[in-house]
């Protein structure tokens, strides 16, 4: 698999940086406000999640507080523990239902570009289609229909319906055009491989660069999906963070918000994606996403 | 062979006609009943029954509708050219060779993206509100009063702003992914014929980036069209976005707060539809202007 | 890679497995312990399900937290048409009715005869419709007037007891200290305007021989709105939105003086401004006419039987002893940290130490006690979050706009007429 990888990490610095410094300053301040923008509601969340419950509404919002510890030893505590629960089951359900989608898109991407065949059109822009659904309209509809299977309520319930991603097809089926070179398939047909052989060993690789891409899509999106797992979830064990945070906020009435808790819950359940952006941005390829269109 | 393609796309076929389509389906069937009283019990009790258009007549008919349709306008017409503009400057401003600190602020732009909505819903809250505000502190420090994040026309901007934050740093990495695509013999014949850096971005560079452009703005669309999270997430905060300040929020009140699905439904079927004459609009007139530039 | 794709294959044959199991195991046997799903929001859930689970090893409860407020009745009553709904749920006073046209909880006039000196009848009258119960009172918010005693004793400020005071300490307020304000009452809170609407006399929605009547634009009602109008109009109360970190800053710095609503409020307030506690004091809710006692709830819940549970007589047992019961009483007072509905409960309530937010105040729940002794019964609509979602933009738009307040109760009394009609109940209203 080695072989025939493409991977180009996008930080290599295709020309040299000539020392022009006039020319650079200019641009590289815009950016760093860019940055720096972006950051600021960031970096408002860790801080206040070092607040107590007194200092969240009192000092200013910049100013670091005094309840880190309590704050998670509270939030690791709470309801026996369930935080960790929510967290194993957010990373259960956007791991695993990123892993299959990617590859479900992959295979689908691939047959979509490299072959031929009756239908072709037709699923292609029916699944294209799908990008215009809102969640919203589907949640209860598909709550309805999983649960005349009985799988309504279980985490199937909220893994199944994530593997589908137009978008994801989408983007493996411009990756595997604009990648998959046809003369590779054609050799690996004359030497007599099945088109399994050929997709596992040849046309998977290098679909890689690809299908890191959509991995983290699809993880960030079910990761951070509220509507389905609140409609489709009835036993608490299952939720994953988005709904376990919700219920930490959203009470009957006269019932107070566990406000410092869902801050520093949100804190907590942010570091794995910023850190999984920061892993993978060395493989991913997000030019696959404009590439279809160039032709 | 023949089989091969249709065994790929299987998978891919199979879930999205059960988690999409059938759902899809079923809503639209849903769109044609209501709920009304049937005699029994204290107060009778609502059943389903099928009621033709007069989901679809009520929607039309109902002068909110048109108005969120306005609003959204002029919410898209600051979010969407900010947003794209703002992405393709920071694009071109880290392909320039020599600007610093790359990778932090590509990275940075690239954050929010990752940030899941609830969380953001606590963040904005706090930045906007003028008592908790760390931006009204410092205008207030300096005597001009708080900044009107929240109140009459304040709001657009401060909604686009939410969109903005988390959109920029996606469609920079499409935008900018797909600039390292051009072969750097295209600026050595610029430069050969004196043009400077910010001439090369403006004529080289731009129009060939000009796909990704296209592609991100019909996103943009789209997600400007499912406006819904931000809003929802300023609503608490201000009593000057109503509940059906959005058609995705009135969706959402139908769906999840006054149990009136069908009318869900008829209002989804609205906009999906919308959406699509919209989609079609837009690259109907690029591709007549490409077609037309070429003859 | 070969090791990935057999693992997928392994997923996808687990998953398999997993759709013949799952659709097999619904549905436990008729003997051997039964298991019971309970809806329910907020905190202290796992003290009581142990208590009650350690010496029920027969009947077993599993708790589930589904959301408070608004969404959780949507994904009951979704819940309850797939026929998935729990044997228990928690569910809002103001909801109960959309719930029973839904048809989503049981009838249990025959399992509560036993309890019926449990509640007052002003509280059964929360769960209880035509003589029919439907769900069990769990906690009951009896309005009331949670202030800043510190501050208003400062400004030499009284503490209101007529409506027609508050409006004079509200002006008083604004005049000596323009940064603060006596309260916010803003659109969103249907439940207060419904509330003193009624101690003036109006029903939003009563039920007569299969007809509905809808009061929300009767004079009664009109009045209330004039006003309230004339207050925010002049600026001596705030229409700002509850509860924002706006809000919670205005708390703790010690400018926003008070919040009518339920006898809750104290506990909401202590949840952002723990550091406030002490200055805070509770007194009964402001009256139209002086010397009136009566008071309507905000807020406040009940218990459910669900039609579709397979073990009611076990459900509804369950629903007794947590809310009916010393024992589950206790529970509610120190773990679930509510107000209970039973009259049981308000005793104990009554001997124990005041709420957090106002220590020193020892009379607290004496007060609340007299308080919710007479209340005045409130009948809520099938369509209440119809009303709410109208209500709020309707009245918003009249404060935005400076139009009548009354022009908006009027709009929402017809959109909410309107919409009965259309489902097909009887309405007495043009």
């Amino acid at each position: 698999m080695t072989a025939t990888s493409v991977r180009v990490p996008l930080s290599a610095e295709r020309r040299a940086a000539k020392p022009r410094a006039w020319g650079a300053i200019l641009p590289t301040v815009i950016l760093v406000i860019g940055a720096i923008y972006c950051l600021i509601p960031v970096i408002w969340v860790f801080i206040a999640s070092t607040k107590s419950r007194g200092e969240l509404f009192t000092t200013f919002s910049f100013a670091p507080g005094t309840g880190l510890f309590s704050n998670l030893a509270d939030l690791f505590s709470y309801g026996g523990g369930q935080f960790g629960m929510w967290a194993a089951n957010s990373v259960l359900y956007a791991g695993v239902g990123g892993v299959i989608s990617t590859l479900v898109s992959a295979a689908a991407g691939y047959a979509l570009a490299k072959f031929d065949f009756r239908g072709r059109d037709l699923i292609f822009y029916s699944i294209l289609a799908g990008v215009l659904i809102p969640g919203i309209t589907l949640a209860v509809p598909q709550y309805l229909l999983l649960s005349q299977f009985g799988l309504a309520g279980g985490p199937l319930s909220v893994l199944l319906p994530s593997i589908i991603s137009p978008f994801g097809i989408y983007l493996s089926r411009v990756f595997a055009a604009s990648a998959i070179p046809q003369e590779i398939l054609e050799a690996g047909r004359i030497d007599g491989a099945s088109e399994w052989r050929i997709f596992r060993l040849i046309v998977l690789p290098i679909m890689l660069p690809g299908m890191v891409t959509v991995f983290l899509l699809q993880f960030v999106g079910i990761w951070n999906n509220f509507l389905l797992p609140f409609v489709m979830l009835s036993n608490q064990g299952d939720y994953p963070l988005t709904v376990g945070l919700y219920t930490l906020l959203a009470k009957g009435s006269g019932a107070p918000a566990l406000y410092s808790l869902a801050i520093i819950g949100a804190a907590v359940s942010i570091i794995p994606l910023i850190c999984l952006v920061l892993f993978l941005q060395r493989f991913w390829r997000l030019d696959l996403i404009s590439g279809g269109l160039k032709g | 062979m023949r089989l091969a393609p249709y065994l790929f796309a299987g998978p891919a076929v199979v879930l999205y006609v059960v988690f999409m389509l059938i759902p899809v389906l079923y809503a639209i069937w849903l769109s044609l009943r209501a709920y009304r009283l049937q005699a029994g019990g204290t107060f009778g009790r609502r059943v389903e029954v099928f009621v033709g258009l007069e989901n679809y007549i009520g929607v039309l008919s109902d002068p909110e509708l048109l108005a969120s349709f306005g609003r959204l306008a002029i919410y898209g017409l600051i979010a969407v050219p900010l947003t794209l503009g703002l992405a393709l400057l920071f694009a071109l401003l880290l392909d320039v060779p020599a600007v610093r600190a790359k990778r932090f602020s590509r990275t940075a732009i690239f954050i929010p993206y990752a940030v899941p909505g609830v969380v953001a819903a606590l963040m904005w809250g706090f930045m906007y509100l003028p008592s908790t505000s760390p931006f009204s502190y410092l205008t207030e420090q300096a005597g001009w009063g708080p900044i009107p994040f929240l109140t009459g026309s304040g709001l657009f901007g401060s909604l686009a702003n939410i969109a903005i934050w988390g959109g920029v740093g996606f469609n920079m990495i499409i935008i900018y992914t797909s600039l390292r695509g051009i072969p750097d013999e295209l600026y050595e014949a610029a430069r050969l014929d004196g043009a400077n850096e910010l001439q090369i971005a403006l004529r080289v560079k731009v129009p060939l980036v000009g796909p990704a452009i296209l592609l991100t703005t019909v996103f943009a669309l789209i997600g400007t069209l499912q406006l819904y999270g931000e809003p929802m997430t300023l609503k608490p905060m201000t009593n000057d976005i109503s509940q059906t300040w959005a058609p995705l929020m009135t969706i959402y009140r139908d769906a999840f707060l006054t149990d009136n699905l069908p009318a869900a439904a008829a209002s989804s079927t609205i906009l999906a539809l919308g959406t699509v004459a919209l989609s079609l609009l837009i690259l109907g007139i690029v591709n007549r202007k490409r077609f037309g530039a070429r003859s | 890679m070969r090791s990935r794709l057999l693992a997928t294959g392994a997923t996808l044959v687990l998953i398999g497995a997993g759709l013949t199991a799952c659709s097999s195991s619904s549905g436990s046997g008729s003997d051997g312990p039964v298991t019971l799903d309970f809806w329910g929001w907020g905190v202290g859930y796992e003290d009581v399900i142990k208590e009650w689970n350690d010496a029920n090893p027969d009947i077993q409860v599993k708790h589930t937290d589904a959301g408070g407020g608004d969404e959780s009745s949507a994904k009951l009553l979704t819940a309850s048409r797939a026929g998935n709904a729990p044997d228990l749920a928690l569910v809002e006073f103001t909801t109960l009715p959309a719930m029973i046209v839904a048809d989503v909880p049981l009838d249990i006039t025959d399992y509560v005869g036993d309890i019926e000196d449990a509640f007052t009848s002003g509280t059964w009258d929360q769960t209880r419709f035509d003589g029919a119960v439907y769900g069990i009172p769990q906690d009951v918010g009896p309005m009331a007037l949670t202030y800043r005693e510190d501050r208003l004793a400062e400004l030499g400020i009284p503490v209101p007891t007529t409506w027609e005071e508050f409006g004079a300490a509200a002006r008083a307020v604004k005049e000596k200290d323009p940064n603060s304000v006596l309260t916010s009452l803003p659109a969103s809170e249907l439940g207060f305007y419904a509330g003193v609407a009624a101690q003036a006399g109006s029903q939003w929605w009563s039920i007569e021989d299969g007809v509905w009547t809808v009061g929300i634009a009767d004079e009664a009602s009109l009045e209330v709105a004039d006003f309230f109008e004339g207050l925010v109009r002049d600026g001596a109360i705030s229409t700002e939105p509850l509860l924002t970190p706006e809000y919670n800053a205005k708390l703790n710095e010690g400018t926003m003086l008070s919040w009518p609503a339920g006898i809750w409020a104290g506990g909401v307030f202590y949840g952002v401004a723990p550091d406030t506690a002490g200055k805070w004091a509770m007194s009964p809710l402001p009256q139209w006419t002086p010397g009136d006692t009566k008071v309507a709830y905000q807020g406040g819940s009940g218990m459910i039987v669900t039609k579709g549970s397979e073990h009611p007589e076990e459900a509804a047992e369950f629903a007794k002893w947590f809310n009916a019961s010393e024992q589950g009483n206790k529970l509610l007072l120190d773990s679930r940290q509510v107000y209970p509905a039973s009259s049981v409960g308000q005793e104990m309530a009554a001997e124990s130490e005041p709420p957090a937010l106002m220590p020193q105040q020892t009379d607290f729940y004496q007060t609340a006690a007299d308080i919710s002794s007479e209340t005045i019964p409130v009948t809520w609509g099938p369509n209440v979050n119809l009303a709410k979602s109208v209500f709020e933009d309707q009245l918003n738009k009249a404060i935005a706009d400076g139009t009548p307040w009354r022009d908006a109760f009027a709009a929402t009394q017809k959109a909410v007429v309107d919409d009965m009609k259309k489902s097909g109940y009887e309405v007495a209203n043009d």
